[in-house]
């Protein structure tokens, strides 16, 4: 099930944004790209999720468990991702935003007791009926991550997830996410430019800044 | 505590349209109430009765006519709602979306009647439709004895509305677009798996819906008491009920005037009705899809009829065009005989005529719509700017945002009705300075609409920042905010012409037909008269608005040519 990049650049017309990046991510581990703004990282995640923009152009190749994903839909891709911001549906209470992240296979009551264990792993026992809106940073950032590991996805990518919580949150969402991911066992992609981020003896390949990617 | 004081002395500007809107809608709830029980000391009646109700229910028709304006103002409704809903779903983003977006000023800036009659021209019997495909694919040498426009059901009517509605309900949504963060919900709902149409109609449609709420209860309003569209378009024995009542209202007699009154009441509670049965269709809709949004199916049926749907947008669209072409097409007309597909002879000559006719209304259209549009635009900024200076403080409550709305949720004949009989009551009635209120009432709300958000948004930092600099209030407010404001703020006052343009009711039941403006001129002229004349009319009413928009783009990029910051 390991997320693969074999020789994979990115261009914007002319100019070079990633220059032939290869990287094998096995199951539970989490792999780090890093460098300063602006050196294609976000770029590189829209490639993987497929919502890189017509601007690029691609080459090489990207591979979920064996099998190139560059020709599949977004939504077929099973690639979940993470943002710094928590994106949580505001209209929806905390149980619907992790239910609609859940598989239409499982069905009826099953769907109500899946949600709760989730919340419990979590540390937020009987938050379901909670509007995201009242939660702190730190919950918002737990919910974030359980729905997207709801989706059952092959891949987690996680695009600096922590750059907006304070120090002493950031270590325990980081160490929550993780210990999930390692769980799902599943490979893991965070983005960074902090090299405090990075678990301890992983992957990291280090980007850099060639020319201005948003000039 | 300089902002307290600031916003303090603008606080006059929402009291000012508090108590004047105010003022004006109890007027004209008293100005239809009153006399539909016999109340109307004009003529010397002052005995309460009922006799204006029991006239009304015993006019001929009346059933059918309410019965096809129901359904005419129903169905028009419910399709621009679904198509826009369709359409931002399948389409948004898309290379059709974009080419639409360009499109959306032109088509909204035509004027209801205008399109009425170029559509008429499109697509009757004798139409340019009928033309292009006459004698080859139909075989008729003379036109079909068809009944196209006018149709007793609606059917064309409530197409042509559609037409209007469609787009504007488009335009809603693109201003609330950028507060739904539409592309990172899309990414998020994607990457878990579910199709883009899924992800909008489970995620995205259930928060972009209040934000068109208010807009699907105007177009409610709107469609049950179009009457320029509805003498054009709409069917005839019975006509829709608020042409029905403007008949009662023109009438000589005064009775018949107390008939309309009641007529207008009734209008009234259908409107009322209505909207208040949408909006529990709306609860239960949203309460039956709980289930379903959080159900976890990914894939949606609706990707299937992307290209039926894409086809009959553009056919709108096409329409739309087609129906502004055969006005100038008919307008050089000399000759034109049946089934052949352009003019025998051409001849500009009753553009000549035309023009030379229309001075009058021509100037009363400009000094009206200029007059209306500048008074509201300085009570809108006024507000707007009371309301950026509270912000930090409180932000003004939404109620005052939805009391402006009022004038677009009540029908309007029944409305400038109470008015324009209330005014009659204290011989008031036909003065061009009720005219301009008039017109104020509907274009204040289009402002708010169009200015609100990007004024509200222009950071204070850069006011505060020019006021430090030792310029005072006034002049960072004139000599900074404004200036850089300029291009939202005519773009916003060209619409709120366009409006004015657009008007015939207020104009010809408050100026008491005293006053004949473009519009005035195009809808009695459009029963039965010369098709070339009337195309003339129809053109001008629809050039204004277009010349206007026209000055507001190009007037900021003439201004502002050398500041690259400003474009």
């Amino acid at each position: 099930m390991a997320l693969e990049l074999k020789q994979v650049s990115i261009r914007k017309g002319s100019d070079p944004v990633i220059d032939r990046v290869s990287l094998r991510i096995e199951n539970g581990e989490v792999a780090t790209v890093m460098g300063p703004s602006g050196c294609g990282k976000s770029t590189l995640l829209s490639a993987i999720t497929g919502s890189l923009d017509p601007v690029f152009t691609l080459s090489g190749d990207i591979l979920l468990a064996g099998n190139s994903i560059l020709e599949t839909d977004m939504s077929q891709r099973n690639v979940g991702i993470l943002f710094q911001d928590d994106l949580l549906f505001p209209h929806m209470d905390i149980a619907g935003n992790l239910a609609f992240a859940l598989p239409p296979s499982i069905t009826g009551y099953d769907r109500e007791k899946r949600v709760a264990k989730a919340l419990e792993t979590a540390g937020l026992k009987g938050f379901g009926k909670r509007d995201p809106a009242t939660l702190s940073g730190g919950q918002k950032a737990r919910v974030s991550l359980l729905r997207s590991l709801m989706a059952d996805p092959e891949a987690l990518l996680l695009d600096e997830p922590f750059s907006k919580l304070d120090q002493a949150l950031k270590a325990q969402i980081r160490s929550f996410v993780f210990q999930q991911v390692k769980a799902m066992n599943i490979p893991a992609l965070l983005v960074t430019h902090d090299p405090l981020d990075c678990p301890e003896n992983s992957q990291v390949l280090a980007l850099e800044l060639k020319g201005d990617p948003d000039a | 505590m300089t902002n307290n004081l600031k916003s303090g002395k603008l606080s006059i500007f929402p009291l000012f349209i508090w108590i004047s809107f105010g003022i004006t809608i109890l007027a004209g709830a008293a100005g239809v109430i009153l006399p539909s029980l016999d109340f109307f000391p004009a003529a010397g009646q002052t005995r309460l009765s009922f006799d204006p109700w029991i006239t009304l229910f015993k006019s001929p028709g009346l059933v059918q006519s309410i019965l096809v304006t129901l359904f005419t103002g129903l169905a028009a409704t419910f399709c621009s709602l679904c198509l826009t809903l369709l359409f931002v779903s399948l389409f948004y983003r898309s290379p059709v979306w974009q080419w639409f977006e360009k499109l959306l000023a032109p088509i909204l800036s035509i004027p209801h009647a205008a399109f009425a009659i170029g559509f008429s021209f499109l697509i009757a019997p004798s139409g340019w439709i009928m033309r292009l495909l006459s004698p080859h694919v139909t075989a008729f040498e003379v036109p079909p004895d068809w009944v196209l426009v006018n149709d007793p059901f609606g059917i064309t009517l409530t197409l042509a509305m559609i037409m209007k509605e469609f787009p504007f309900l488009i335009m809603v949504t693109l201003s609330a677009a950028s507060r739904l963060r539409i592309e990172p919900t899309l990414h998020v709902g994607q990457s878990m798996g579910y199709q883009k149409e899924q992800v909008w109609f489970k995620v995205l449609v259930p928060r972009l819906y209040p934000h068109l709420r208010l807009s699907v209860y105007a177009i409610i309003a709107y469609s049950l008491s179009v009457v320029d569209m509805a003498l054009i378009l709409g069917p005839s024995s019975p006509p829709t009920f608020a042409v029905y009542i403007l008949k009662w209202f023109n009438d000589p007699s005064i009775s018949y005037k107390l008939v309309a009154a009641a007529g207008s009441t009734l209008l009234f509670a259908m409107v009322a009705g209505t909207i208040f049965m949408v909006h529990m269709i709306e609860k239960l809709a949203g309460y039956a899809a709980r289930r379903w949004i959080v159900n976890g199916t990914r894939r949606s049926p609706l990707s299937r009829i992307k290209f039926p749907l894409s086809g009959a947008i553009i056919t709108l669209i096409a329409c739309t065009g087609l129906s502004t072409l055969i006005l100038v097409v008919w307008s050089f007309t000399l000759k034109w005989r049946f089934p052949e597909a352009l003019p025998t002879a051409w001849s500009a000559k009753f553009w000549y005529r035309g023009l030379a006719d229309m001075q009058d209304p021509l100037v009363m259209t400009l000094l009206t719509g200029a007059c209306a549009t500048l008074i509201s635009m300085v009570m809108v900024i006024g507000c707007l700017e009371h309301d950026a200076l509270q912000k930090q403080i409180r932000r003004m409550d939404s109620v005052f945002y939805t009391f402006i709305y009022i004038p677009l949720l009540i029908p309007q004949i029944s409305f400038m009705a109470g008015v324009q009989l209330l005014l009659v009551i204290f011989n008031l009635d036909g003065m061009w300075i009720s005219l301009v209120w008039s017109h104020i009432l509907y274009i204040l709300p289009y402002l708010f609409i169009t200015l609100k958000a990007t004024y509200l948004d222009f950071d204070p930092r850069v006011y505060n920042q020019a006021a430090l600099l030792g310029k005072s209030r006034y002049r960072a407010f004139f000599g900074v905010k404004l200036p850089m404001l300029l291009r939202p703020i005519l773009f916003s006052a060209a619409i709120g012409f366009s409006v004015s343009v657009a008007q015939y009711i207020p104009t010809m039941l408050v100026g008491s037909g005293r006053f004949f403006t473009i519009t005035t001129e195009v809808v009695s002229l459009a029963a039965g008269s010369d098709r070339r004349a009337v195309a003339v009319y129809a053109l001008i009413q629809q050039c204004l608005p277009m010349v206007i928009y026209g000055l507001a783009i190009l007037l900021p990029k003439a201004i502002y040519y050398n500041k690259k910051g400003m474009h």
